[in-house]
């Protein structure tokens, strides 16, 4: 981990209430896919927002923000040019092994933009399935990249785009059709993903869930961001996730 | 190059910039962007004899220019830290603080004989906010934090003691000159205040503890006024914090009449704020004909009214 001072190259809205913001830095990261950044938007913020990575290109690191409070309003009020500090990367990030050759992505709300990084790592070695779930068609957001995969479900909460299903129902179906995946990696609201962790339970199948808190220094030195595990500790989401495998966390 | 380093009770610090206890982990995190080893003094998260698991999250908010946590005292117990932190700790070159906390006052005491002659100093957390049963009982009136000094100095009879004093009390004064008496060998404050911030679309408290402990830049005045009172009340060293961002927001601290400072929100905000604050204050002291930083401890000369 580094921290940058990255120069926002493009910042603009993609869909309803979400935005991505695109950095230069002095180098090429190394990131993994799954992997965060925080950024730092400075004045009276004391706290840097933690953002999952969207994409890497080169010097350029991506990132899809949903509007949330006066941090991220600010952020997207910066235009070409601005210089900020980001600390990346951060985090464990998502992992497919040699043997897994056929991968699920389960994804919802903002969760979706971590799993475009999966895809973009894992698209042209793994048979990558996604099964993307928004809220209605004005938050349907990085299908041009979801379509890249070897199957792409989107589907929405009132069926104005895709069926009216969400994106746990979308993966459940599909397995009822006998395509059953190596591994299922995830992310999105809790609720999605308690569904999904009784859903592979039942199926027996290997997921990773990346998580979600409110967190503090990001580096895994305050212990504000904590998750409960199943052997009754906890875990800190910064630095021992955000992924985990979903046996080990309580949701 | 000016002179940074400083002697507090007895230990030498290689400069007076401490990282505040629970912002800084044990300093492995931070070690990770930096060599920790350049920093006068970390003091570790708050310690107890046994493992804590802490809140139920969320355990942080943030307010225009402050922040508010009630992480709980999650900590993974002190022999714990004896056992895998203690060297390695020792080893980066820093002046090792173990910062402390008990439901009773057999628990100080215990825990203070524990570390006693295996750390450098030890402070006394009084004053956590965040917990029913994390000694704020104890930091309030001055008679408790007498007695909680007393009791936890017979533990820590070879090991320099510092007490950290809740700025949520009647007078600050008043509890600095009780830790004073009990036997206290340096007094640090301020710990955080208690405050609140609200999620007005769920109309509860965005912490899950409801309250937590208010710190950052914005408290910086407030700090500021408390460590000049304290510091005036007692002989003894005082360490000042309280939303110290940059050198010249440490300087005011020792003006003020604090012989070190600590640094806390601060690193959240910029994972280099120590090193930085650090270069800065030995840049001021040249521009400012200072030769060694102590020089600056208490040298506030108020307007005449």
């Amino acid at each position: 981990m580094k921290d940058y001072q990255a120069v926002i190259v493009k910042n603009e809205k993609i869909a309803e209430n979400i935005h991505e913001v695109t950095f230069e830095l002095n180098e090429t990261p190394k990131v993994r896919c799954g992997q965060f950044g925080n950024i730092a938007v400075g004045g009276t913020h004391l706290l840097r927002r933690p953002i999952a990575i969207c994409k890497t290109e080169g010097n350029l690191v991506t990132f899809c923000y949903q509007l949330k409070g006066e941090g991220t309003r600010k952020l997207k009020d910066m235009g070409a040019g601005t210089r900020l500090n980001v600390l990346l990367p951060l985090g464990n990030g998502f992992y497919v092994e040699e043997t897994e050759k056929k991968v699920a992505l389960v994804g919802g709300g903002v969760g979706v933009f971590p799993l475009i990084s999966v895809l973009r790592e894992y698209g042209t070695k793994k048979e990558i399935s996604a099964y993307i779930g928004y809220r209605n068609q004005g938050a349907v957001c990085g299908v041009e990249e979801f379509k890249k995969a070897s199957k792409f479900i989107g589907v929405t909460d009132d069926g104005s785009y895709g069926e009216k299903m969400n994106a746990v129902q979308a993966f459940a179906a599909d397995l009822e059709k006998g395509n059953r995946p190596d591994v299922v990696l995830a992310c999105g609201p809790t609720p999605m993903l308690r569904a999904l962790k009784t859903l592979v339970e039942k199926e027996n199948l290997p997921c990773y869930v990346s998580l979600e808190e409110r967190m503090g220094c990001g580096i895994g030195a305050c212990l504000v961001c904590v998750c409960d595990m199943t052997n009754g500790a906890k875990a800190r989401v910064c630095k021992d996730g955000p992924v985990f495998d979903v046996k080990d966390v309580v949701l | 190059m000016a002179n940074l380093s400083v002697n507090l009770c007895g230990v030498t610090l290689k400069n007076p910039v401490i990282a505040a206890s629970g912002t800084y982990g044990f300093g492995r995190e931070f070690h990770e962007l930096y060599d920790i080893g350049q920093i006068g003094g970390v003091s570790t998260k708050g310690m107890t004899l046994e493992p804590r698991l802490g809140n139920p999250v969320p355990r942080i908010a943030e307010s225009r220019g402050v922040i508010l946590n009630a992480v709980g005292l999650q900590n993974p117990g002190v022999e714990h830290f004896i056992e895998c932190d203690l060297e390695w700790l020792k080893s980066t070159g820093t002046c090792v603080i173990a910062n402390v906390a008990g439901k009773t006052l057999e628990d100080y005491e215990k825990i203070c004989a524990r570390l006693n002659g295996l750390v450098d100093m030890i402070e006394l957390n009084i004053s956590c906010p965040n917990v029913k049963s994390g000694g704020m009982a104890f930091g309030i009136k001055p008679e408790t934090v007498e007695e909680v000094t007393r009791v936890a100095k017979k533990g820590a009879k070879d090991t320099p003691l510092i007490v950290k004093l809740s700025p949520n009390v009647e007078s600050i004064a008043n509890n600095a000159l009780a830790a004073e008496r009990g036997g206290a060998d340096c007094v640090s404050l301020i710990n955080t205040l208690t405050g609140m911030a609200i999620d007005i679309e769920r109309r509860k408290p965005i912490i899950a503890n409801n309250t937590g402990g208010v710190s950052g830049a914005g408290v910086k005045p407030i700090a500021v006024r408390m460590v000049y009172e304290a510091s005036q009340a007692v002989k003894i060293p005082v360490i000042g914090m309280g939303g110290i961002t940059c050198a010249e927001d440490a300087i005011e601290f020792l003006m003020a009449g604090a012989t070190a400072v600590q640094v806390g929100t601060a690193n959240f905000t910029d994972p280099y704020a120590m090193p930085k604050i650090i270069k800065g204050l030995d840049e001021w002291c040249d521009k400012h004909n200072v030769k060694n930083v102590s020089e600056l401890t208490g040298t506030l000369v108020l307007n005449q009214r």
